[in-house]
């Protein structure tokens, strides 16, 4: 008597019935192929086994365990993530992490208390630069400015919208501002150098940041200036 | 802090899946990773409860198929090749110890997405046919046939090594 393949799988993963596991353990007495079927079939299960099980017992990488810890490395690996979402612009903050956001927060409201001075205020509900900052995303080159600036401008670009946009890394913060409304706002930021996470924020996520929001190349040099000139319209 | 602990203590079995899915550690690791991101974000949807782990394999595996999907649009093959270079790149002495290793991870990667899923969530992740069906949402009958198709490719691929 011939077993259907559904019922013999079903009796090697012990998902069959009674009456049709009797049926099969018959049908193995009398047919030595079967009987060998399904010890193949039995001996698969274990050969599988023996070659994922040991995936249990490595080490879980510390970047998935990280999402689960309140604490997010999930960026610096964005780039690689071939399964990643693609970075949405316009988020002022990338960081994952509550405390991180809080930590922005704070640090906004110390400069507001010491006035227009500080790099970054609020116009209504966007951040914008102002202060040193605002002077250097107005007027610094990125093709002439020193290497020991506290200041730095990285690529001028346009994004899909046209609007004039620069990188920068400053002391206290890093990121993307855009030209406009006679003002620099900040669309994105990371951590400036003067913290310890600057090393992942310069060298993964603003890469990625500009790389979300740029139309096109960056400005050589020339362009750069004379977009300056006309005050990055 | 109950969601994120019940999710960490998930991972080692999370890892294992996405291993079979994906044949290779980088990209089982992605997986996961944007696995657990999606998570964090529909945690609304996930209802206490019920089945954590079940939820998160189904999360898991439609990340997986989405990006399979979206790669055949593309007109990119996953490939044996690619395969092939990443056991040349490992670890030479664990290759020669086990060669029948490398046959799991070749054969597995030959098995229709349908076929590997079926394959890993019973026969290595041990679930039920009725849970498998759940996770995979299908009807037993077609959770079976697959997996009856999925092991004939592996026991004929894999030959002695089976």
């Amino acid at each position: 008597m011939t077993i259907d393949d559904e019922s013999i799988a079903a009796f090697v993963d012990g998902e069959l019935d009674a009456i049709g596991t009797k049926r099969v353990e018959k049908a193995m007495a009398d047919d030595p192929a079967l009987t060998e079927h399904i010890a193949r079939l039995k001996s698969l299960r274990g050969t599988l086994s023996a070659h994922f099980d040991p995936v249990l017992t490595e080490p879980v990488p510390d970047r998935l365990t990280a999402l689960l810890a309140n604490v997010d490395t999930s960026m610096t690996h964005r780039r690689d993530n071939k399964f990643a979402a693609p970075i949405r612009r316009f988020a002022v903050t990338q960081w994952g992490s509550m405390a991180a956001a809080l930590a922005l927060g704070l640090f906004v409201g110390n400069y507001a208390l010491r006035g227009p001075q500080g790099p970054v205020s609020a116009s209504g509900d966007t951040l914008i630069a102002s202060g040193p900052l605002a002077s250097a995303l107005d007027t610094k080159l990125a093709s002439a400015q020193g290497a020991g600036d506290d200041i730095r401008i990285g690529l001028s670009f346009r994004d899909s919208d046209g609007t004039a946009c620069r990188s920068f890394e400053s002391n206290a913060v890093t990121g993307i501002a855009c030209h406009q409304d006679s003002n620099w706002q900040l669309r994105q930021t990371f951590s400036g150098k003067n913290s310890s996470q600057y090393r992942q924020a310069s060298s993964g996520q603003l890469a990625e940041a500009v790389a979300s929001m740029i139309d096109g190349a960056p400005l050589d040099a020339q362009a750069e200036m004379a977009l300056r000139d006309k005050g990055w319209k | 802090m109950a969601f994120e602990q019940d999710l960490i203590a998930l991972l080692p079995r999370l890892r294992r899946f996405a291993r079979g899915l994906a044949q290779n550690a980088a990209d089982a690791d992605d997986l996961c990773q944007a696995a657990i991101e999606r998570a964090l974000k529909s945690r609304a949807q996930w209802q206490p409860g019920t089945r954590l782990d079940s939820w998160m394999y189904r999360i898991t595996r439609n990340i997986w198929i989405d990006d399979r999907r979206s790669l055949a649009r593309r007109g990119t093959s996953v490939d044996f090749d690619s395969e092939t270079l990443q056991i040349a790149n490992d670890d030479h002495a664990r290759m020669e110890a086990s060669m029948e290793l490398t046959d799991v991870d070749r054969a597995m990667s030959r098995l229709p997405e349908e076929q590997r899923e079926a394959v890993m969530l019973v026969l290595v992740e041990g679930y039920g046919y009725k849970e498998a069906a759940g996770i995979l949402d299908i009807p037993i009958g077609t959770l079976t046939s697959r997996l009856v198709r999925g092991r004939e490719a592996l026991v004929r691929d894999l030959g002695e090594a089976a």
